[in-house]
This record gives C-alpha cells, sequence and structure tokens, in this order.
C-alpha cells in the first residue's frame, strides 16, 4: 500500500506545485509587462501587490459557472479539465535532480511528447463546446499551429536524442554532468569528463544543438499559444479564442494549463539542452566547484534557476514581438525552422559517428 | 484477482463501451470526443501487454494526428451539414443495414470459435519462449530492439511504407496546389 501512497502524495505535491507556479507566474507576468511598458504593475493588494494573484484565484474562486444557453454542455464543461490534466500527466516523466523523478521511464521524452498533443484535443473541445464563432476560429487557428510547430520542435528533440542516444530523461540528464559514466567532450575536441559544469552540456558538447534549441524554444513557444503566436485568443479579433465563454474556476482551469504548459515546455528545454539539474559550475583544478554543487538539493536549485530563465525568456518575448500574422506563422515554421531542424538531425548523425 | 487482471478488464471494458457509444450515438462530433476515450484504453491496454512503445505512438498518432484532423474537418464543414449528415435513418436495425449485420455476425463467429478452439494457457511458442528466457520484463527498454528490427529484418516493409507515406504527401501537395492562370 505504500508504494500506491508514494505516488498519491507525489501526484498531489506536482498539483500543488502547478498551482503555486501559476499564481507566482501571473505575478510576474504582470510586473513583467509592466516593467516593460514603463507602467508600475499591481502595488495595492500586499506588499509591492504580491497578493493580487492570490485575490484573484479568490474572486475567481466564488465567481458564478456559466454555461451558454446554445452550448454543448457536456463538451463544455470536460475542456477545460481535459487542458489542464493533459499538461499535468506530462509532469510525471520529468526528473527534478540525481535519482528525484516521479516516474524513471524508459520512453520519459516520447512519452511528454504525446500527452502534450492530447492539448490540442482538449482546446478544439473547447472551441466547439463553446458554440460561438469566436471559440471555433480561435481553437481552429490553435490547432494548425500546434500541429505544425509540433515538426520543428518533434526534429530538433529527435537531434538531441541521436547525440543522447536514449529516451530516458533521467540518463539524459546524468550524462551532461560529472556523474556521467561515459566520456564527455566540450565541442568534441576537449574531454571534460572530469570537469563537468556548463563544458559538459547538450549545446557545448554537440554545438549544432544551440540551433535546435533555438528553434525548439521558438516551436514551444507556438506549442504554448503564447505571443508572438498567440492568434489563437487574439483579443484584437476573437475577443479571448477558444476561451471566450469560460468563467470561474473552468476559467482558472485554462490559466493553470498555460502556465504549466510553460514551466514544462521550458524544463523539457533545460533538461534536452541546458543540462538539466547539473551545476553550470566546472571543476577547475583543486577547487572541486561542480563535486561541491552536486546532489540531490543543488539539483532541484538548479533545474529551478534554469527553467525561471527560461520562463522569463518567454515573458520578455510575449511583451516585447508583436502578434505573428497567420502567413508569417505558417511560412516561419515550414520555410524556416523544420528545414533547419533537419539539417540539425543530419549534423547529429554525423557528429555522433564521426565526432563523438 | 491481480492488480494487473483488474487493470486489463476496466480497460477492456471502458474500449468496448466507448466503442459502442461511438457507433450508437447520433451527435457526430461527441462519437468523436467518445473515439479518443477508446483509444485512450486501448493505450492502456498496450502498456498491459508491455507494449509501452505501441502505447505512447498510437497517442501521438490517433489521438495528435488522426482525431485532430477528423475534427477539423468538422469545424470546418459546419454546423449545417453536419445536421445534415445526422439525419439519416438512425434505427438500430433496419434492412439496409442487413449486410452490415450479417458480416459482424459471421465474423463474432469466427473469433468466438478460435477463442474455444485454442488453449490460451498453454500456447505452444508461450511455453517456448519462457523455457528459453527469452521474455521481457517490465522495467527493459523495448525502444532500441524494434530499431534493430526496422533496420534489419524488417527493412524492407518498412521502406516500402515510407515510400506509400511519401506518395500520399507528393498527392496531397498536387491536389492543394492552384492551377497556374494561363
Amino acid at each position: 500500500m505504500n508504494f500506491y501512497l508514494k505516488y498519491f502524495i507525489i501526484a498531489i505535491g506536482l498539483f500543488a506545485f502547478s498551482g503555486f507556479f501559476a499564481l507566482f507566474g501571473v505575478y510576474a507576468e504582470r510586473k513583467v509587462s509592466a516593467f516593460i511598458q514603463d507602467r508600475l504593475g499591481p502595488t495595492e493588494t500586499g506588499k509591492y501587490g504580491v497578493l493580487q494573484t492570490v485575490a484573484d484565484v479568490l474572486k475567481l474562486l466564488i465567481k458564478e459557472l456559466i454555461v451558454p444557453a446554445a452550448a454543448d454542455k457536456l463538451l463544455f464543461m470536460l475542456a477545460p479539465a481535459i487542458i489542464f490534466i493533459a499538461v499535468y500527466m506530462g509532469f510525471a516523466a520529468i526528473p527534478w535532480a540525481p535519482g528525484i523523478a516521479p516516474s524513471n521511464l524508459n520512453l520519459g521524452l516520447y512519452y511528454i511528447f504525446a500527452i502534450l498533443s492530447i492539448e490540442t484535443l482538449g482546446i478544439l473541445m473547447a472551441g466547439w463546446g463553446s458554440n460561438n464563432k469566436y471559440s471555433i476560429l480561435g481553437a481552429m487557428r490553435s490547432a494548425a499551429q500546434i500541429i505544425s510547430y509540433e515538426i520543428p520542435a518533434g526534429f530538433a528533440i529527435i537531434s538531441v536524442v541521436m547525440i543522447a542516444q536514449t529516451l530516458n530523461l533521467q540518463t539524459i540528464s546524468v550524462q551532461q554532468g560529472i556523474l556521467s559514466t561515459e566520456k564527455a567532450s566540450f565541442l568534441g575536441i576537449w574531454d571534460v569528463s572530469g570537469h563537468g559544469g556548463i563544458l559538459a552540456w547538450n549545446i557545448f558538447r554537440a554545438p549544432h544543438l544551440i540551433i535546435a534549441f533555438v528553434i525548439y524554444f521558438i516551436a514551444s513557444l507556438a506549442e504554448s499559444n503564447r505571443a508572438p503566436f498567440d492568434i489563437p485568443e487574439a483579443e484584437s479579433e476573437l475577443v479571448a479564442g477558444f476561451h471566450t465563454e469560460f468563467t470561474g474556476m473552468r476559467f482558472a482551469f485554462v490559466f493553470l494549463a498555460e502556465y504549466s504548459m510553460m514551466f514544462l515546455v521550458s524544463m523539457v528545454g533545460v533538461i534536452l539542452f541546458l543540462g538539466a539539474w547539473n551545476t553550470p559550475l566546472p571543476n577547475i583544478g583543486s577547487v572541486r566547484l561542480a563535486d561541491w554543487t552536486t546532489g540531490a538539493a543543488w539539483g532541484i536549485l538548479w533545474t529551478v534557476i534554469k527553467v525561471l530563465l527560461l520562463v522569463g525568456v518567454q515573458m520578455w518575448i510575449r511583451w516585447t514581438l508583436p502578434r505573428l500574422r497567420v502567413d508569417q506563422l505558417m511560412n516561419l515554421c515550414w520555410k524556416v525552422l523544420t528545414p533547419l531542424a533537419f539539417l540539425c538531425m543530419l549534423v547529429s548523425g554525423i557528429w555522433r559517428l564521426w565526432v563523438m | 484477482m491481480t492488480m494487473a487482471q483488474a487493470l486489463f478488464y476496466l480497460m477492456a471494458f471502458i474500449a468496448l463501451a466507448s466503442a459502442l457509444f461511438v457507433a450508437a450515438s447520433k451527435s457526430l462530433v461527441r462519437s468523436v470526443f467518445m473515439f479518443f476515450v477508446t483509444l485512450m484504453a486501448l493505450a492502456g491496454l498496450y502498456v498491459l501487454a508491455l507494449a509501452d512503445f505501441i502505447a505512447i505512438t498510437q497517442i501521438v498518432i490517433y489521438i495528435g494526428g488522426i482525431l485532430v484532423l477528423i475534427l477539423f474537418a468538422f469545424m470546418l464543414s459546419g454546423r449545417e451539414t453536419l445536421a445534415n449528415l445526422q439525419q439519416q435513418d438512425n434505427r438500430f436495425i433496419s434492412i439496409g443495414k442487413l449486410p452490415a449485420l450479417l458480416l459482424a455476425v459471421v465474423f463474432f463467429m469466427v473469433m468466438i470459435n478460435i477463442l474455444f478452439k485454442t488453449d490460451v494457457n498453454h500456447l505452444l511458442w508461450l511455453s517456448k519462449a519462457i523455457a528459453h528466457k527469452n521474455v521481457f520484463s517490465p522495467s527493459d527498454a523495448t525502444v532500441s530492439n524494434i530499431g534493430i528490427n526496422l533496420m534489419t529484418r524488417y527493412l524492407l516493409p518498412f521502406e516500402a511504407m515510407s515510400i506509400l507515406l511519401m506518395m500520399a504527401l507528393i498527392g496531397a501537395a498536387h491536389l492543394s496546389r492552384k492551377e497556374k492562370k494561363a
């Protein structure tokens, strides 16, 4: 029974974490946008407005749940749950620190890729269930965008898998630091197995993965429907896209899913390209910085720092770049990112065969 | 009953019940969403059979790809067209459905027949595999095995399939291309 109890506790913990992260994320988003647009952002509720999102959540909790008269009630009510659960299930396979992962799956990476594609179905369900032109248009735009951008993202991921030779996220993480049992070399020439740190991260073990990382990052922005790829919820044309009709907790679940998705795609990016839970500090001679800063607690710290940096970049991009038009969006995907991702995959093969 | 057996019966029940709903429901869109439940239950059955790679591939291709495409077609066609489609004779048994019913009954008889004729618990190849320790354990990685087999033993079918998909792609691109104005 203890075996199952452990998994229940982990699942509840992850749910609590995604809730807290959404609270923090919304507050950070508002402060970052305020800074970029030279405003102050929330200031009234609590010191520096830190309680603003808590107040927002309380408001959402006591709001009335409205189901439009013409909506398909079942689909309308189930959609936010499916959108959120699809993202939440992705957290099951992600390692946080050496030896600490909710589930150490052999196929962890592939599993996450598959589970995230269910989110599209939830969005289509919300769009159809609302029975509203804006919602349907938003849902269709979102589905078209996510399906298209899955291709460059997939090939960027494959080029990492070809270097790492495994789909197990924990193994991929271990390979990028001093705990690795195989040889790691910086840029393919300098053996850094004993040094570790930033030198052994995937993007430096095989430098073409820097391009793959940029491709993955852009595609992940599109998959989480964030600006500059937010035509699914373009407020100037579609009111709010697929979640126009949602109120109260249902709306909160859609938002929770968006912020969890931001965290999840950043975390996958960190694990695949930026050394996962490994420290960025290398061993230099007798100063064993990497040895000192590796461990379970350190691992969680490094993961969170790296992921929050990436989430910060996502917010920075959202409030800096204008929205892409739909033809520009598809041009970028099919004519720029996809060929580049194919090229990365080719180079990965060559790199694995002749350089590593 | 072990945990695995209980899970098997649960998944099998969900798969069958939701598949029945898909076939019998009057609302086309709802039956597509119910098909999602069927596919997830099937993926669960694959996992119980230690075919985890197949399970995840099923989710990627059928749910992430085909189901979303079907829904896409529905949304492009609009509610009026769908309503026309649903205006068919929806009685469960009718003269138009006789051939299908016949086929289904015959097929069911064949399956029942096979089920009773084979001794499932003492299959020859199964006991041979167990005797030779040629079995998978739940923690084994199946991907490398699949990859090696695809690239050696099943290379020809694999390549033939890739050519078929290529033909489909080229055909789709040709159909959707705008004609040049002469």
